[in-house]
């Protein structure tokens, strides 16, 4: 089973730049969800359940696979 | 921080508390109720429970609960190993057909031992893994 760590990248900074730099912690409140939270997700330290994924891409309005890439690998 | 981060900090200085306070009494004062009595002191990891963020009701989301429940099961895990030396010890020094006579005092001591050594990991763990690792 290939390690998830190095595969999914998301855009959250970018999306939060492009809705009027949207506050980490006004995305963790529509969220529901921690600022801390944001901050390992957008640090790609913490991989979010695919429940959060698509709260989080509700939030910006945008198809969860613009705000969530799935690179995959050579060997999958 | 987190409310749970700051959580473990706290519960980590009541356990660091606990123990250098058992070992100042017990040096100064013998084994005893008064050495016993600091295990008292435990009672302090309920403080934070007791803010008034918790009883607003704040919930914890999956990242906080998934670091939550690592926490819980290190402590265990670190309980359950203590268990099992504590009895293969008393195995290999007793021998298989020994009988023990144990004081109510060492039970209950025990007992606070255990809790202490379930929170301290977990404390532990807590900050570990707030700081590094998957969940940072």
């Amino acid at each position: 089973m290939p390690s998830p760590e190095a595969e999914i990248v998301n855009h959250i900074r970018r999306f939060r730049f492009e809705h009027g730099e949207m506050t980490q912690d006004n995305l963790a409140k529509q969220a529901g969800v921690t600022r801390h939270t944001i901050m390992a997700l957008e640090a790609g330290k913490y991989f979010p359940s695919l429940l959060l994924a698509f709260r989080i891409a509700r939030v910006f309005g945008a198809p969860v696979e613009q705000v969530f890439e799935y690179h995959a690998r050579e060997s999958d | 921080m987190s409310d749970s981060e700051k959580w473990a900090w706290w519960t980590l200085g009541v356990v660091a508390l606990t123990i250098a306070a058992y070992g100042a009494f017990g040096a100064f004062l013998g084994h005893g109720p008064a050495t016993f009595s600091v295990f008292a002191l435990l009672a302090l990891t309920s403080v934070p429970a007791s803010s008034r963020r918790y009883f607003k009701g704040r919930r914890s989301d999956e990242r906080e609960q998934q670091i939550s429940s690592k926490a819980l099961r290190a402590g265990f895990s670190a309980f359950w190993l203590a268990f099992c030396g504590f009895i293969m010890a008393i195995y290999f020094t007793k021998g298989w057909n020994a009988t023990l006579t144990v004081p109510v005092w060492a039970l209950m001591e025990t007992l606070f031992w255990a809790t202490t050594l379930i929170w301290g990991v977990e404390a532990l763990t807590t900050i570990v893994l707030y700081r590094g690792g998957p969940h940072a």
